[in-house]
């Protein structure tokens, strides 16, 4: 016994394949039986850019993929994607009841600042405050530099005391001398709400240093 | 004089090379890569950054997108580097692992990024000298470099003083011989590691590799963004076998990165660890 080499990588060959690994087989795999085959199809399919409703049908499988490990490499697909069907179906997710896929959503979509910026808008004026707090929830590490002005935006005008303070929470670790107004018409908007006097102390402290 | 590389220059490359590598550069790392890519203009007698670019996207043959990702990776290490990893092998790692098998193979060790083979080597040296299983089992070592320069380096084994600087001396001459230019490894031991060029951000690159029962990636993932870097994790994830574990570098933590492995807690280090069956 001792140490061992093989002088080459094997390659992995389409023997004992069930499916093809072409755009119709992969998306087949999407729905098979086995979860590890399921993950490869999301896998391979990253490579698969001229793949006409893959990004459908994995946003499609993320809704009702039960396993832990498809579901994260479905969702590193769709970020990698980025494109406008991945976005949508991330922004589905939003409303789901299920509080793991929705976290899972979340921070999929911080990884994608230019294709979110222009829905991030509409997210902060969905009709359900928790869609609100979750755009609220994306801004925290987007890498976009009108960040600070969607969240004064956002403590200016959202009616919802939790996504106020959600927002306020964000300012007092992204916001600048810029959101100083705001945070202060937010005091008073919101004079009896102990948590967004505790929330704006805070953040307004932060700011000035 | 070296030609110049504008602010759109940089930002142009950057978005390719992070594309092709998973290796995002930050703006204070500006004057590592304009020096580099203004090198590599002239060397291949481009007129400007421009057409320079335009060679290392289009060429059929990624060559010079080779040479300059050889240029662009960092390649510092050295032997016996987070030693207390390669004590959790022997001690803790090794045994679980041997205590599971249920057939005779080979137990199967990934090491990725090779960097100049220090790495890899140390590992090898360490089963050596520290796992008594060595003379029961058999084990394969495979490690992985996206930059071949480096590789060429791992596998002619000749290490500077400070590769060796922490090698117990007992060790340092038992393995190594000393030579005009530094410490040439013994072939028994440059023989138990097998070389191989991966881009860990191309799957097709990684699709091979599987069925590993370690996998050894330290301090490479800090490079890289929160994409690339939980897309590497999938890879080890599926590289490895069920109940397989990786080791990560002591400042790295896969908590961080994604929820598809457990944490393992063994008295020498911590290891994250694929779950045996899938959830």
């Amino acid at each position: 016994m001792g140490f061992i080499k093989h002088r080459e990588v094997r390659p992995v060959t389409l023997d004992g394949r069930k499916r093809p690994r072409d755009c119709a087989g992969l998306i087949a795999a999407l729905d098979d039986d086995n979860p590890t085959a399921r993950r490869w199809a999301a896998r391979d399919l990253t490579d698969l850019t001229d793949c006409p409703g893959s990004s459908a049908a994995l946003v499609t499988r993320l809704g009702r993929e039960p396993d832990n490990s498809v579901r994260e490499v479905i969702l590193t697909t769709l970020t990698l994607r980025g494109d406008d069907v991945a976005v949508a179906g991330l922004v589905g997710c939003l409303g789901s009841e299920d509080a793991a896929l929705r976290n899972e959503a979340v921070e999929a979509m911080k990884q994608l600042p230019d294709q979110v910026a222009p829905i991030i808008g509409g997210l902060l004026a969905d009709a359900d405050p928790d869609v609100r707090i979750f755009a609220v929830n994306i801004l925290e590490s987007l890498r976009h530099p009108e960040v600070e002005s969607w969240l004064v935006s956002v403590i200016d005008r959202d009616p919802h005391v939790n996504v106020c303070a959600t927002a306020a929470d964000l300012l007092g670790e992204v916001g600048s001398q810029a959101a100083h107004p705001a945070l202060l018409r937010l005091r008073q908007r919101f004079a009896d709400e102990p948590y967004i006097q505790f929330a704006t102390e805070l953040a307004l402290k932060r700011i000035v240093g | 004089m070296l030609p110049a590389i504008s602010d759109l220059d940089f930002e142009k490359f950057r978005e390719f090379f992070y594309r092709k590598t998973g290796i995002q550069f930050e703006a204070s790392k500006r004057y590592f890569v304009d020096r580099r890519l203004a090198e590599r203009v002239e060397i291949t007698a481009c007129k400007d950054f421009r057409s320079y670019f335009t060679k290392l996207r289009f060429e059929a043959s990624g060559a010079e997108l080779q040479v300059l990702t050889n240029l662009m990776t960092v390649n510092e290490t050295y032997f016996f580097r987070e030693e207390y990893q390669f004590q959790c092998l022997v001690r803790s790692i090794l045994p679980e692992i041997v205590s599971r098998k249920r057939d005779r193979g080979p137990i199967r060790i990934w090491v990725i990024p090779s960097s100049s083979g220090e790495e890899p080597y140390s590992i090898a040296i360490y089963l050596m000298e520290h796992w008594t299983g060595i003379a029961e089992w058999d084990v394969e070592i495979v490690s992985s470099d996206i930059d071949t320069t480096i590789l060429a380096q791992a596998n002619q084994g000749l290490y500077s003083e400070r590769s060796v600087h922490h090698l117990p001396v007992p060790l340092l001459r038992k393995y190594f011989t000393r030579v005009r230019d530094g410490y040439q490894l013994c072939d028994d031991v440059r023989e138990t590691v097998e070389f191989t060029r991966v881009n860990l951000s191309d799957r097709a690159d990684t699709r091979p590799y599987r069925d590993f029962d370690v996998v050894f990636c330290r301090n490479l993932l800090i490079y890289f963004d929160d994409v690339s870097r939980k897309a590497a994790a999938e890879t080890f994830y599926d590289a490895l076998k069920p109940g397989g574990v990786i080791c990560l570098g002591h400042s790295e933590s896969m908590s961080r990165i994604s929820s598809l492995f457990t944490v393992r807690r063994f008295p020498e280090a911590i290891v994250y660890q694929k779950p045996q069956e899938t959830r």
